[in-house]
């Protein structure tokens, strides 16, 4: 009986997760344009990954988008959840206008800013010309298209980790901070001294939870973006996406890619269960 | 500072659980929470502003704020133009049987693993787990090929099914039917009920709030989902709306400010979601760590 009632998962986790998954792994030494017809090419597909300059160019953005997009939602989610925490004035107002952009879908925020950057009529260059300032093409120069993809990205999670370390902060005894206040601690010294490395253990959940996420960023970027300008914000997984739909189509490369993927992934969610592990035993 | 000041700013710190008159500290946050807020808002309001103006007011330099003409019919439009009723639909079929797949064999196999022993119990739940590790950006290439190979490229089931087992969920209702005490169950049993019946009409009810976490999680993730939808709709009859505002916006056969009505009428069931259900989705989010 208790067989019968895990069937149905197992056989979806099966058919469309670990199966792929091996098959990918397979298919990663072949090559293929059309999904049926594999050469084997033995390690041919990894040494492309590593010496094309192409995809070295998607793996420099990818490390870019995920260092800034980590470091800066690591550190801002947590200066967000003090100040919230300790805010007495609406403060579950501001918290539902943080969380907002986490239940907007990814798609119609690429919409959204790609409305407001816009470099002729939107109106964040308005704001600027009229502060005297020139008005760049946010989404158009490569630089300033990677700066636009880190603070977008960064926008719509912001919310989604806050809500994580605020968690953490109300499990933080307040008898601690009451005490220390007492004996004449200041603001800063409490946050600095106390409350800072008491939530370590949650920080380092959004450190690994933001990379994860990070190196999973593609669907505000697809129509923020496209990818561009001139390929400055594609990241891996379009660069995945694009070897099976984009020409030129190769399945056996994109798969190697996804295999790299995984493996990095991998390696953060068994950090963040070990981390976990951890937690649980303090 | 004598110790005497030093007491006084002290007592400015337990402001945190005390009512005092606002602080320095009180009009800084505020004033934080205020700049962090308008950042936030500024650009969804003015995209929806920029959805009621006609194709003049949008390509008008400098921009202007509100419409000089409000301009509804890019609603009334778009509801009759570019299939938006048929993408529409089709996100209401993908997110609602989806969503009801996802519960009945996500508790299902929650059942199992909370309330019964069987061998390879553990090994299996493990397994669930596991599968966290392997997001659908990892495997898209032979997902796709697998998918394709089975017919499912361009039908309903294609998107429903293979991410209707999610690991989330199956933790998240095992870890709420470990609550339920196993005496229960035992009496049911001894009354002469069946396995299945004792799941549908005893367990199920008393896990409504894990459930509905799940649900509206799940609800959520399917309705803004746009990664699986444009792999498995290739035609324009099945695009669910972030599929259909992503490829359209593309173009430009479509107008700019009938994408701009369609977007907006997109977000409208999920903030309705948001506004009255924020309570589950925040505790959701804060004890999983998962969107």
């Amino acid at each position: 009986m208790p067989y019968l009632f895990v069937a149905p998962n197992m056989f979806i986790f099966i058919t469309f997760i670990i199966w792929p998954a091996i098959r990918g792994f397979q298919i990663s030494f072949f090559d293929s344009i059309d999904g049926r017809t594999f050469t084997p090419v033995g390690a041919g597909n990894y040494r492309t990954i590593f010496g094309d300059p192409t995809v070295a160019s998607v793996a420099k953005n990818t490390a870019t988008y995920v260092i800034f997009y980590v470091l800066i939602s690591t550190i801002l989610a947590t200066a967000l959840a003090l100040v919230v925490n300790e805010q007495k004035f609406a403060k579950g107002f501001f918290r539902a206008i943080i969380f907002l952009p986490v239940m907007l879908s990814p798609v119609v925020v690429g919409l959204i800013w790609n409305d407001v950057l816009d470099r002729k009529v939107g109106p964040l260059n308005s704001l600027l010309e009229a502060l005297g300032g020139g008005s760049p093409g946010w989404l158009v120069e490569p630089k300033l298209g990677m700066i636009a993809v880190i603070f977008v990205g960064v926008w719509v999670h912001i919310g989604f980790y806050s809500i994580i370390l605020l968690a953490g902060l109300q499990g933080i005894d307040r008898s601690l901070l009451e005490a220390a206040s007492m004996d004449g601690a200041t603001r800063s010294q409490i946050i600095r001294t106390i409350i800072l490395p008491l939530l370590k253990p949650t920080t380092l959940v959004i450190i690994i939870l933001s990379t994860i996420h990070g190196f999973q960023s593609f669907d505000f970027i697809y129509t923020l973006t496209g990818g561009g300008p001139l390929g400055a914000t594609t990241l891996i997984v379009q660069y995945i996406y694009d070897r099976a739909f984009q020409s030129p189509i190769q399945y056996g490369l994109g798969s190697a890619a996804g295999v790299i993927l995984f493996m990095i992934i991998f390696a953060f969610t068994a950090l963040n269960f070990l981390v976990g592990k951890k937690r649980e035993a303090i | 500072m004598s110790k005497l000041q030093e007491r006084a700013t002290a007592n400015k710190w337990s402001s945190m659980s005390g009512k005092k008159p606002p602080s320095m500290g009180d009009i800084f946050r505020t004033t934080f929470l205020i700049v962090v807020s308008l950042i936030i808002l500024a650009p969804v309001l003015w995209f929806v502003l920029s959805s009621f103006k006609d194709v003049t007011d949008l390509s008008s330099r400098p921009p202007k704020i509100l419409p000089t003409h409000w301009a509804f019919e890019n609603y009334t439009e778009a509801f009759k133009m570019y299939n938006y009723k048929r993408y529409f639909t089709n996100s209401v079929i993908v997110t609602s049987i989806a969503t009801v797949l996802t519960l009945t064999i996500n508790s299902m196999a929650a059942y199992a693993f909370a309330k019964y022993n069987f061998r390879g119990r553990d090994g299996l739940f493990v397994l669930t787990l596991a599968m966290i590790m392997i997001p659908l950006q990892v495997i898209l290439i032979p997902i796709y090929l697998v998918v394709a190979n089975l017919g499912l490229v361009n039908t309903y089931w294609g998107m429903i099914i293979p991410a209707a087992a999610t690991p989330t969920g199956v933790f998240i209702l095992r870890q709420y039917m470990l609550t339920i005490p196993d005496e229960l169950i035992e009496a049911a049993r001894i009354d002469g009920a069946g396995e299945f019946r004792i799941f549908a009409r005893i367990v199920l009810p008393l896990c409504r709030p894990a459930l509905a976490v799940v649900g509206i999680f799940s609800i959520l993730w399917r309705w803004n989902d746009f990664l699986w939808p444009l792999l498995i709709a290739q035609k324009e009859e099945l695009y669910t709306l972030p599929v259909a505002l992503a490829l359209l916006n593309g173009q430009l056969v479509v107008p700019y400010n009938i994408v701009l009505a369609m977007s907006v009428m997109s977000i409208i069931p999920v903030l309705f979601m948001f506004v009255f259900m924020q309570r589950q989705i925040v505790q959701g989010i804060a004890q999983t760590g998962i969107k």
